[in-house]
Parts: structure tokens; C-alpha cells; sequence
């Protein structure tokens, strides 16, 4: 399989400061990506890089075989940001928002509205496509940027912190559904995030990232003792959810006395 | 009242002054939503140095002060893009220089008999066919750039970094609205001065965003409130002898609190 993103030799350093070092990895396509870590441990900051948004200090990334900044001229990137990056009472329907993804569409505007319709129904808000984007909560806000992400058919998709402001059980069915996408559209997806007891269930490879990439390959083996004491410190409780677990029943891991 | 209206530059007040509330107000929604009430008030204010510079020189005032003004926003503007000083504190030191130069070119002026009155708080009834034809041409570029480029302008004031990976060039449709808006906000000084010209442009959304919540609806109703002000003031200004700029913001003013009322209301039923 192709790679659809690669990432190699990546050293950032932001205002003197080095917040990436050395990073090496590849995604191919139809993969499921997600990068965890502690809060300042280059998360955000890796995800804006290969996105075009940061340039590297060292080494480079190609992202549909293309530079950051070529790659994202294709329309075939993706990018769902943390929720309240929109301004508060924008003055938008829902509808406008799904259209927003076909800015750069030839399609008749008949058609372009139509599409977007298909796909507000595909993420269960076809009901609320007249309402103001503003007015809906954290959930419903999410699954209609997922439709204005899909909307325009991208290859890949990047999404930052997907589940901030959602609950536990909402999150369980946001992860599913992204499952679902990648099954029944083939769908690349990164996504950073702090959940990776939620997530490790639903991806294919885990980046455990702090400063350093500690961890790169399938979730089954990043829940050992030296990785997370790498990525987290010693003194860490991570909280997993059990295979049996939906969305409430959790048990508890402590590195400490290695009791789960 | 029928009268005023066979005077000519009572004729050129309400052409000039229509031309300029409609592009304002149509402007409007885009200082709303991105919140750059005081990025205009500086843009405004830094008028002042271009005109003043332009009398010292004895150059036509008005291409001075676009050119400090859109000189100043596109700083502000890119100030406020890399955050690295904070954006109200640029703002503030960027137009207290443009108006501190300001007065020391009047000052140096020799015979200098113009009402500076009138650059700060303009005066309607100033407007020359000159000025008509000028804003004219510009009102029709600017209309004709929304309507090529108002969805992808929208969506980078959505979320500049969303519509940057939808391969827009966020970039230049910023640095584009800022100069828009900072051409317009100089032409509309004739109407109402350094001080006040910012009023104009945040006052029709930020009033019609108090009875409706879509862009399309608020840009409609800012257009109809915008004629309406304009009219008014003009009327009242000459009918009991006020100065024409503060008494179309002054009602702008009254709408806004009206409109609040009326949205606290609905919210109270």
C-alpha cells in the first residue's frame, strides 16, 4: 500500500524552543492514525506542521506525496479543528457551513446543495440544516464539520482533539462512526488526541509523542509500562477502557504497583 | 422638506451619503463577525496623519489618507496575524502616531484656514461631484469582489485555518478585506470625520445582528437601516442646523439600543 503521509528527520523548534525532535513515521492509505501524548508534548504542533501551517526546523513532510502546502491546493485534505475555534454567533445555517466544503467546487449551486443535503443526512442532521450552526451543541457541531469535511470527498482527514466538549457515551459514537467511515469510504485519518484509552479501540496505529516519538504501531502493544512511563512520566493513572466496555465500565491501570 | 432637495449640495450630501451608508453598511458584516470594531476605529483615526500630510503638501488630502489608512490596517493586520504583539496595543500605538503626525503637519501648515472641525467630525455637506464619482467607482469594485469571492471570503472568516487545508489562499482574501475596508472607512470621513467614521461601519450588523441571526438577512436589513439613518440625519442636520456626521451616528446609536430592547424582549416572551 502507498504511503499517503510521510513524515521524516521533522525537528520543530518554536520561538528557540525545540517542541519536535527528530520524528520519523509513515501513514498509507485507508489507515487509521492516532497521535497521543501529554498536553505540550508537540501534538498540536505536529499535526500543524503536516498541515503546512508550521515550517520544520529540519527535515521535511509529504503529504499525498506533495508538500504541505501543494497538498492542501488538491482539496483532497480534510481538517475538523477543536469545536470553538469558530466564532461565537457566526451568523451561518448548517447548510452553509456543509457548503463551505464545496467552496472551490464546479458543481451548478442546484447540485452543490443537493450534496450537501446527502451528507447532512449521512451524519444524522439533515433535520437541522436550517438551523444556526451557533445554536447547536458540541456533538451536533462536530458531526456537521464532519459533513462539511466529507462533503468535498478528500482522501485524507485530520482532526484536533475530535471529542473535546462531547461526553462519554457521544464519544463512543463519534469513534464509531469514524470506524465506519474509513470502512465504507476508504477514508485516511489522523487524529490527535488525549483519549487514548477511547480511541485505541477504534485505530489501526498509535504515535505516542512526546517531544520525541516514543511509540509508533498498532494499540495492542503501546499499553506497556516503559512506553507509558516514556511518554507520561512514572507518575501516571491512565484509565482504559475494557474490551467488553462501552462506554461506562472502565478499569484502572497504574504503572505504580502494575495493577489492572 | 421637498425644497432641500432642489439645493446641489444638498443633492451631493444625499447621493455621496447614500453611496457610502450602503457600502458601509454592506462592510459591516465583516467587522462583526471578526470582531474588528477596534482594529477600524484605528484604521480611522490613522486617517488623520494622510489628510493632514496631504494639506502640509498641498496634495489632494483624500489619496494621503487612503494610503495611511490602508498602510496602517495591513500592519495592524499583520501584527494581529503573528500575534506577537498584542493586537489592541499595536492598534493603539500605530493611530496615536498617525494623529500626533497629524497635528504636527497642521500646525506647520502656513495659513492654514480649513476646518480641522471638519476632518475630525466631517460634514456632509462638503461632498463634491468629485467624491461621488470616486466612491461610485469604488462601491462598484468592492460589490463586484463580493460577488465573486463572498463564499470563500465567508469561510476564511469562519475559520481561516479550515478554509486554508480547502486549498484557499486565506491570505490574500485577508489582507484584501482589510484594504476594502480601510479605502472605505477614509471615504466615509467626508460624511462624518476621523472620529466617528468607524461608527458607521459597526453599527448597521451590529444592530441587524440584534433581530437576525443570518448573514444574509443582516447584510439586507443593514442596507434598508443604513438608507434610512442616512436620510434622516441628512434632514435633521440641516432642518435644525447640527452637525450632519454626529447626528447620523447618533441615531445609528438610538437604533442599536432600540434593536437590543426588541431582541430582550423576544427573549423575554
Amino acid at each position: 500500500m502507498e504511503n499517503i503521509l510521510e513524515v521524516k528527520n521533522l525537528t520543530v523548534k518554536l520561538n528557540g524552543k525545540t517542541i519536535l525532535e527528530d520524528i520519523n513515521f509513515s501513514v498509507k492509505k485507508g489507515e487509521t492514525l492516532a497521535i497521543v501524548g501529554p498536553n505540550g508534548g508537540g501534538k498540536t504542533t505536529l499535526l500543524k506542521t503536516i498541515l503546512g501551517f508550521i515550517e520544520p526546523t529540519k527535515g521535511y513532510v509529504r503529504l499525498l506525496g506533495l508538500p504541505p502546502k501543494q497538498a492542501v491546493k488538491t482539496g483532497k485534505v480534510g481538517y475538523l479543528p477543536q469545536k470553538n475555534n469558530v466564532p461565537k454567533k457566526f451568523p451561518v445555517s448548517v447548510l452553509d457551513v456543509v457548503l463551505f466544503g464545496l467552496v472551490n467546487s464546479k458543481l451548478p449551486k442546484k447540485k452543490q446543495i443537493e450534496k450537501a443535503l446527502e451528507y447532512l443526512d449521512y451524519v444524522g442532521m439533515l433535520e437541522f440544516k436550517d438551523y444556526p450552526f451557533s445554536d447547536l451543541s458540541g456533538g451536533q457541531q462536530q458531526r456537521v464539520s464532519i459533513a462539511r469535511v466529507l462533503v468535498a470527498e478528500p482522501e485524507i482527514i485530520f482532526l484536533d482533539e475530535p471529542s473535546t466538549g462531547i461526553d462519554m457515551v457521544a464519544q463512543e459514537s463519534f469513534y464509531e462512526f469514524l470506524k465506519h467511515l474509513k470502512e465504507t469510504k476508504g477514508l485516511t485519518i489522523v487524529m490527535v488526541t488525549h483519549d487514548v484509552g477511547v480511541v485505541a479501540k477504534f485505530v489501526d496505529k498509535i504515535a505516542g509523542l512526546n517531544r520525541y516519538l516514543h511509540f509508533y504501531g498498532h494499540p495492542k502493544d503501546f499499553f506497556k509500562k516503559e512506553i507509558l512511563e516514556k511518554l507520561y512520566g512514572s507518575e501516571i493513572e491512565l484509565i482504559v477502557h475494557a474490551e467488553e466496555c462501552v462506554a461506562c465500565e472502565h478499569f484502572k491501570f497504574k504503572i505504580g504497583d502494575k495493577k489492572c | 422638506m421637498l425644497d432641500i432637495l432642489q439645493i446641489p449640495f444638498i443633492q451631493n450630501a444625499i447621493v455621496g451619503g447614500l453611496l457610502i451608508a450602503v457600502l458601509l453598511s454592506v462592510l459591516s458584516l465583516f467587522i462583526n463577525i471578526k470582531n474588528w470594531s477596534f482594529i477600524n476605529v484605528g484604521i480611522s483615526h490613522a486617517t488623520f496623519g494622510g489628510l493632514a500630510l496631504g494639506v502640509y503638501l498641498g496634495i489632494s488630502p483624500i489619496y494621503l489618507g487612503i494610503l495611511f489608512a490602508v498602510s496602517t490596517g495591513l500592519l495592524i493586520g499583520y501584527i494581529s496575524k503573528k500575534g506577537d504583539i498584542h493586537e489592541d496595543i499595536s492598534i493603539g500605538i500605530l493611530f496615536s502616531i498617525s494623529m500626533a503626525l497629524g497635528v504636527i503637519f497642521l500646525t506647520l501648515t502656513p495659513n492654514y484656514t480649513s476646518d480641522l472641525f471638519s476632518f475630525l467630525f466631517g460634514n456632509i455637506l462638503t461632498i463634491t461631484r468629485e467624491d461621488i464619482y470616486l466612491l461610485a467607482g469604488f462601491s462598484l469594485f468592492t460589490y463586484s469582489f463580493l460577488a465573486i469571492f463572498f463564499r470563500k471570503i465567508l469561510f476564511c472568516c469562519y475559520n481561516e485555518e479550515v478554509a486554508y487545508t480547502a486549498g484557499i489562499n486565506t491570505d490574500f482574501y485577508y489582507y484584501s478585506l482589510i484594504t476594502i475596508i480601510a479605502i472605505a472607512t477614509v471615504l466615509a470621513v467626508k460624511l462624518v470625520g476621523v472620529i466617528l467614521a468607524s461608527a458607521m461601519i459597526i453599527l448597521p450588523a451590529a444592530t441587524a445582528s440584534q433581530i437576525f441571526w443570518h448573514y444574509k438577512k443582516i447584510i439586507i436589513s443593514s442596507i434598508i437601516l443604513s438608507i434610512l439613518v442616512v436620510l434622516v440625519g441628512i434632514f435633521v442636520s440641516y432642518q435644525y442646523d447640527l452637525p450632519s456626521g454626529a447626528t447620523t451616528v447618533f441615531i445609528y446609536g438610538i437604533l442599536f439600543f432600540f434593536a437590543l430592547f426588541v431582541k430582550k424582549l423576544k427573549k423575554g416572551r
